[in-house]
């Protein structure tokens, strides 16, 4: 094994031969970057997270005492009839545009690991710079439709103190939305690296890690979106 | 020592090392932060045990007036919350640092700069938990912290904000450690060491890394929902908003449970070490022994809800779950078969070490027993929240881990500390605990089905449970002289013990071929493996015979000869051997203490100081991002 | 290294085992749960006793297969070398298959005592509410208009069916010598049953609560009292009415099983008849059975010490015995005197105005205390000078009580100092006189 590996990556650094005299290599038992083993393990962990998120927030669906309520029309103390809160034609939206986030993110990656490669040199595949930063934006963007929907709830008269679908609501999908945070401002580090000094081919992993993170944190939306938003 | 296979008599040379204060606090060495583990994790056992000595003072007699109820609730709390996050978990995970590395022949850990984060949390989390207990402010709602008990509507005080803060913290530090395990043993072994051929302390460990990343989220979870109850009034467990209580438990648990095994499944791994060296065989049945630890692992997470047979969940939960516990018997039965196995056919030398072993084989079978005896649901509503419960699960984890880490301490003490502990101390030391244990534990057996309650602080004269408990306090004098002696002959044998050699004991695995105690950098030249007793493979080859090896058209024979187990460095440096070294660094050190300032802000929102708590807050997390900055954007080495 | 060998310690350790299971079995453990007295733990000793018998034969098996392997491969200096024997396929089957036909020996028996012990109960059976408070004990008998506390009255040989709710945090049920417990969960209703014998008679048993609910949690007791089912009905039928024998004023003297007052609003609530307080005479009526006081086994009997030192809760017993319980309900019922004795804004007393819903009160019901023996949710024995000490100070005498502190001097915990006013000795001396006549 660790002759395979020392030998693929001679084989893949032969211009940079004085580069690998200086630069230790580590050994490792895959082949893989340790970072990747652990974002693995890190999101095999934030999934539990998740599914406790979700079933706390299923549990206690239809368990509320007062409204309002996610997908049933509802009186207030006052005798005023309220429509369902859950806007689903803003939130498809929104999701769509997570959608897209991530496979902005697989271009991203793409364009890094093929730095150097004269088929993506000066072309939108090769731009890795765009790719991170159309992520940021996209993510940005879902966060701005969430920030929009939590405010409109609280006008409609729903806050986190309400009732036990306000509790598990907001704190499910606050959750998520933290998640998106750190997400962005990761992307964020990684274009302002690409900015000051270049991502290059050796970078793929940190890129990788990310994207990882990224498709994660879009398949947790998923999951959701389906279960607290389209399921009533 | 006449039993070991020790030869040499003089020190083996020490790698130069640096010393002093500064170089515990900034290192990253996965030795040190396992030593620095092993002494915090000891003096908290030491805590948990006088927490629970005074709960025996106070149930020696009927209407004991010792300690208040209210401290005494606060004991009872401290002690399994002690015992469980600040003791025994860090316990294991002071072998964790210090053996998995060693074992699979890696130079440290696959992260090491985490790994001293984990430490630095643990420790400052511990502390955020502890101290309150000088001030009568210790949680108070149990290790367990049922709501709807620890909402605000019925807790008030800050007790239990420093018990949900005190586990998040101590939770960040666990998860953070398990990432940094699973990677360093998916990624570090040396070539040839197979998943196969791991020594099965690092593969139980690697079963527990898992279920570390997979239960903590369930716990988290819990007490997120309990802290966004107490500190922004969420309705996760109001009861007037229609909450549940059953959320919390069902959490609790799913947490709960798989949590005994990350408890358990350490110790079994280092008597998985012990017995096979002093009985000079290999272990018997190694894939067996894999497997079962992967069954009870798996087992684990689908039992939770046998802490809940009173709870009224209806028949067909309640059926389910007890066949899925009793299940679990099954692999736990098959590993005591084959440590018996082990033993049966080989030279039994009663070292302490193995003393230790044997007596977990011994006090854990009970433990197992009294466990079936559980999972027959209806029985369990006899036993469950008595005595009886009581003396299970210190059978469990008294019987079993703490026999198994203390067999652990004396088993790697020479190759931690270059000496040998006092084996005529340690004789002492396992019969009085040995003794003690039983004493203290047997009789709360008879007091738990003759109807003692659990978590009293009194009871009433005159109900037949008068000399059990005077029997258990009477046991935990023995308990306490029993650790005193143990811990004077650690002390004393870091210094004055006899001198040990590379292999200490005459084992076959890779950490007993470097010097005692290993240089800094563990390995000069990383082995290559062909088996899952090299050093037997060299020393012993007739022992290992019939274990298959590496396949011819792998690495051969030849090869493991290649990389002489035997490294004489002379007490040669990294640097100047050309291996490089992870610098040292107090940032993990200063994130550690970011992240416990973030919590400890929050503590002022409860008494109207809301600037202070938002400074406080926002400070911490300033800290914790500066340093995680500096930290993830400074090279390793 | 030679003192200490396990096999000279061991059958002294297994003598001194067996010894403790011997003692065991005697008569002095008035809480065993290997009783037979209930359909409910003749079920569970059943299965009880096929655990302890596989138990021990797995036990003594291990054990013994641990001890011989360790003395017969001990090391010797001149013995037999290792033999290496790294695994054994048809070993590991069998120990692996052995330990699985040992578990369904328990499994089936398993989920058959589940489904049994967990059927719906049967048809009229007598129909028990359990409610837990923190820290005592509710029982109401829906059918059959009783409600008391800490003191559970059960007809042998009819079959009991418990509904258990908690007014607060979570509690557990449990009379060991009658069956196993089921927890009381907020929100939720949970249901138990069982069946005492119809051959006990006049028996008294010790009630826990189980479940950790905070500060007084090991003070929750209560008493089972099984008794014949015409003692139980006579007992039930009193205590459906007000209490016999208490100063009630004429006007509204009324026979038992007379309309209750209850659910009055604060507004509308009327003093019932207050001026003819002084013109009540004791209304001479059968009194209800109640467990003879001097046939109640130790076992039942508090021995919880009275606070000593600092906390001695002084009190001048010389006056009981002239404590007059006209001026005791009147300090109890007269609006004027809320401030001093705030008893019946907590507390329901059948017949006299009532402040709080009777399903609402924070307190026990008062309205037969008089026949109870046991008081602070089965702490002390009701005898005068105890519940005298009761009433200036429940929180000294158990932890975290939201009884008030009601006696003029006495150290409040609560508000942390010293009450400046309250009720005097002579005061408390009276309201004593009152409570023990609510027979």
């Amino acid at each position: 094994m660790a002759n395979a590996h020392a030998a693929e990556s001679a084989s893949h650094a032969h211009e940079h031969v004085h580069e690998h005299v200086h630069e230790h290599v580590h050994y490792t038992t895959t082949g893989l970057d340790h970072k990747k083993i652990a974002i693995w393990a890190f999101i095999g962990s934030e999934c539990m997270l998740f599914i406790s998120l979700i079933s706390t927030y299923l549990i206690y669906k239809g368990r509320s005492v007062v409204g309002p309520f996610p997908h049933e029309a509802w009186t207030s103390p006052s005798g005023q009839l309220f429509a369902p809160i859950l806007n689903i034609p803003v939130t498809s939206a929104s999701t769509f545009v997570l959608l897209m986030s991530s496979l902005f993110m697989v271009l991203a990656l793409e364009a890094v690991e093929h730095k150097g490669n004269p088929a993506y040199a000066n072309n939108i595949r090769g731009n890795s710079k765009f790719w991170l930063m159309a992520t940021a934006i996209a993510g940005a963007t879902f966060l701005g439709f969430q920030a929009y929907e939590f405010t409109s709830f609280v006008h409609e008269g729903l806050t986190i103190r309400t009732n036990l679908f306000g509790s598990s609501f907001f704190t499910l999908t606050g959750f998520h939305g933290a998640h998106v945070t750190v997400g962005v401002l990761w992307i964020l580090t990684l274009f302002a690296m690409d900015y000051s000094r270049g991502l290059t081919k050796k970078d793929t992993v940190l890129v990788d890690i990310c994207a990882l993170y990224w498709h994660f944190v879009d398949v947790v939306w998923i999951a959701i979106f389906t279960l607290v938003y389209l399921i009533k | 020592m006449a039993n070991t296979a020790a030869t040499q008599t003089t020190a083996a040379p020490h790698a130069a090392y640096e010393s002093g204060l500064w170089s515990w606090i900034a290192t990253v060495d996965h030795k040190r932060i396992g030593t620095l583990y092993l002494f915090t994790a000891l003096f908290f056992f030491l805590f948990g045990g006088l927490e629970a000595f005074l709960m025996r003072l106070q149930l020696a007699q009927p209407n004991g007036h010792v300690v208040s109820a209210e401290l005494y609730n606060q004991l009872f709390t401290m002690h399994g919350t002690t015992m469980v996050f600040l003791a025994i978990m860090p316990l294991s995970a002071a072998f964790f640092n210090y053996l998995i590395p060693l074992q699979i022949g890696a130079r440290d850990v696959a992260f090491p700069r985490l790994n001293a984060f984990s430490y630095w949390v643990y420790l400052l989390g511990a502390i955020f938990i502890t101290v309150p207990i000088f001030f009568e402010l210790a949680p108070n709602g149990g290790w367990f912290g049922y709501a709807p008990l620890t909402t605000i509507q019925f807790s008030g005080g800050l007790n239990i904000d420093f018990w949900v803060m005190g586990l998040q913290i101590l939770g960040i530090s666990s998860l953070a450690a398990a990432f940094n395990f699973i990677t360093t043993i998916i990624n570090l072994r040396a070539p040839g060491m197979t998943l196969m051929r791991m020594p099965m302390f690092t593969w139980m460990s690697f079963i527990v890394q898992f279920l570390l990343i997979l239960a903590f989220p369930a716990i988290t979870v819990a007490l997120v929902f309990l802290l966004f109850d107490r500190f922004f009034g969420t309705n996760f467990y109001t009861l007037a908003a229609g909450a549940d209580p059953l959320l919390w438990q069902h959490l609790f648990w799913i947490f709960g449970h798989p949590e005994v095994y990350i408890l358990i499944l350490p110790a079994f791994g280092l008597v998985s070490e012990i017995l096979p060296t002093f009985s000079k065989k290999p272990l018997f049945g190694y894939h067996v022994m894999v497997y079962s630890g992967i069954m009870i692992g798996f087992l684990g997470f689908g039992v939770w809800a046998h802490h809940m047979f009173a709870v009224g969940m209806g028949a067909t939960a309640d059926a389910i779950f007890a066949m899925a516990t009793m299940l679990i018997a099954i692999p736990t039965g098959v590993k005591i078969f084959n440590w018996i196995a082990t033993m049966w056919a080989g030279e039994v030398s009663f070292t302490t070490p193995m003393k230790f072993a044997i007596g977990l084989l011994a006090l854990f079978t009970i433990g197992g027993i009294s466990g079936v005896m559980h999972s027959s649901a209806p029985a369990d509503t006899q036993q469950t929240d008595t005595y009886f419960v009581v003396a299970h699960f210190h059978y469990v984890l008294f019987g079993g881990s703490i026999m198994g880490i203390f067999g652990g301490i004396y088993f790697y003490f020479p190759k931690m500390f270059g000496r040998y502990m006092s084996e005529s101390l340690g004789n002492w030391h396992f019969w009085l605990n040995f003794i003690g244990m039983n004493l203290t534990f047997f009789p709360m057996h008879f007091s738990g089905m003759l109807g003692m309650p659990r978590r009293i602080y009194s009871y009433d004269a005159g109900q037949g449970w008068e000399k059990f408990n005077m029997a258990s306090t009477i046991g935990t004098v023995l308990l306490i002289i029993a650790t005193l002696i143990f811990v004077i002959n650690f002390l004393k044998s870091r210094k004055g013990g006899s001198v040990a050699p590379n292999d200490a004991w005459g084992a076959g695995t890779l950490e007993w071929s470097i010097p005692s105690p290993p240089p800094d950098y563990n390995f000069a030249q990383i082995p290559t493996v062909t088996s899952r007793y090299p050093l037997w493979d060299l020393k012993h080859p007739e022992m290992t015979s019939d274990i298959s090896h590496a396949s011819p058209d792998a690495a051969t024979v030849a090869d493991a000869h290649a990389a002489p187990m035997h490294e004489e460095t002379g007490g040669k440096t990294a640097a100047e051997l050309g291996i490089p070294m992870p610098f040292s660094t107090l940032k993990p050190l200063f994130a550690a203490l970011g992240l416990v300032i973030m919590f400890a802000g929050l503590l002022f929102m409860h008494t109207d100081k809301f600037a202070l708590a938002m400074t406080t807050t926002i400070g911490g997390a300033a800290l914790l991002i500066g340093s995680l900055y500096a930290w993830l954007t400074s090279p390793l080495e | 290294m030679s003192f200490f060998r396990p096999r000279r310690y061991a059958p002294a350790l297994f003598v001194a085992v067996a010894l403790l299971a011997l003692a065991a079995c005697g008569d002095q453990y008035p809480n065993s749960t290997f009783t037979h007295l209930t359909d409910n733990n003749r079920t569970i000793s059943a299965l009880w006793d096929r655990l302890m018998f596989l138990g021990t034969g797995v036990f003594v098996f291990v054990e013994a297969l641990l001890i011989f392997t360790i003395i017969k491969f001990r090391k010797r200096p001149g013995g037999p070398k290792a033999k290496q024997i790294h695994g054994h396929a048809a070993l590991e089957i069998t120990w692996t298959v052995i330990p699985a036909l040992i578990l369904v020996l328990i499994a089936v028996p398993t989920v058959q005592a589940i489904y049994t012990t967990q059927a719906k109960a049967p048809d009229g059976s007598l129909k028990v509410e359990v409610i837990g408070h923190q820290w005592w004990w509710e029982f109401r008998y829906p059918e059959l208009g009783v409600v008391t506390a800490n003191e559970l009255y059960l007809p042998a040989g009819r079959t009991v069916s418990f509904q258990l709710n908690t007014r607060d945090v979570l509690h557990s049920f449990w009379t060991p010598q009658l069956g196993g417990k089921r927890d009381l969960i907020s929100n939720r209703t949970n249901w138990m049953w069982y069946t005492p014998d119809r051959s006990l008679a006049e028996n008294a048993y010790n009630g826990f609560c189980v479940e950790y609910c905070g500060t007084s949690h090991a003070n929750m007791r209560f008493r089972t009292f099984v008794v014949s089912e015409d003692k139980f009905e006579s007992w039930a039928k009193h205590q459906a009415g007000i209490a016999a024998g208490a100063p009630v004023p004429t006007a509204v003297a009324p026979a038992a099983g007379a309309p209750v007052v209850t659910g009055a609003a604060m507004a509308g609530m009327k003093m019932p008849a207050a001026a003819a307080v002084a013109s009540a005479a004791p209304v001479e009526e059968a009194v209800g059975y109640t467990f003879p006081l001097d046939k109640l086994p130790a076992h039942v009997v508090p021995t919880t010490p009275m606070p000593t030192g600092e906390s001695t809760i002084k009190f001048d017993d010389a006056l009981l015995a002239s404590g007059n319980a006209v001026a005791g309900r009147e300090l109890l019922t007269n609006m004027a005197n809320l401030g001093k004795a705030p008893c019946l804004t907590c507390h329901v007393i059948k017949g006299e105005m009532a402040m709080v819903k009777d399903d609402q009160a924070k307190g026990p019901n008062l309205t037969h205390f008089g026949a109870r023996h046991t008081l602070g949710g089965g702490l002390f024995s009701s005898d005068p000078a105890t519940l005298a000490r009761w009433i200036k100070n429940a929180p000294a005498m158990k932890p975290g009580s939201i009884m008030p502190t009601l006696g003029a001097g006495e150290y409040n915990a609560m508000i942390k100092q010293k009450l400046a006013s309250g009720l005097d000795d002579r005061q408390i001396a009276d309201i004593v006189a009152y409570l023990k006549s609510l027979k």
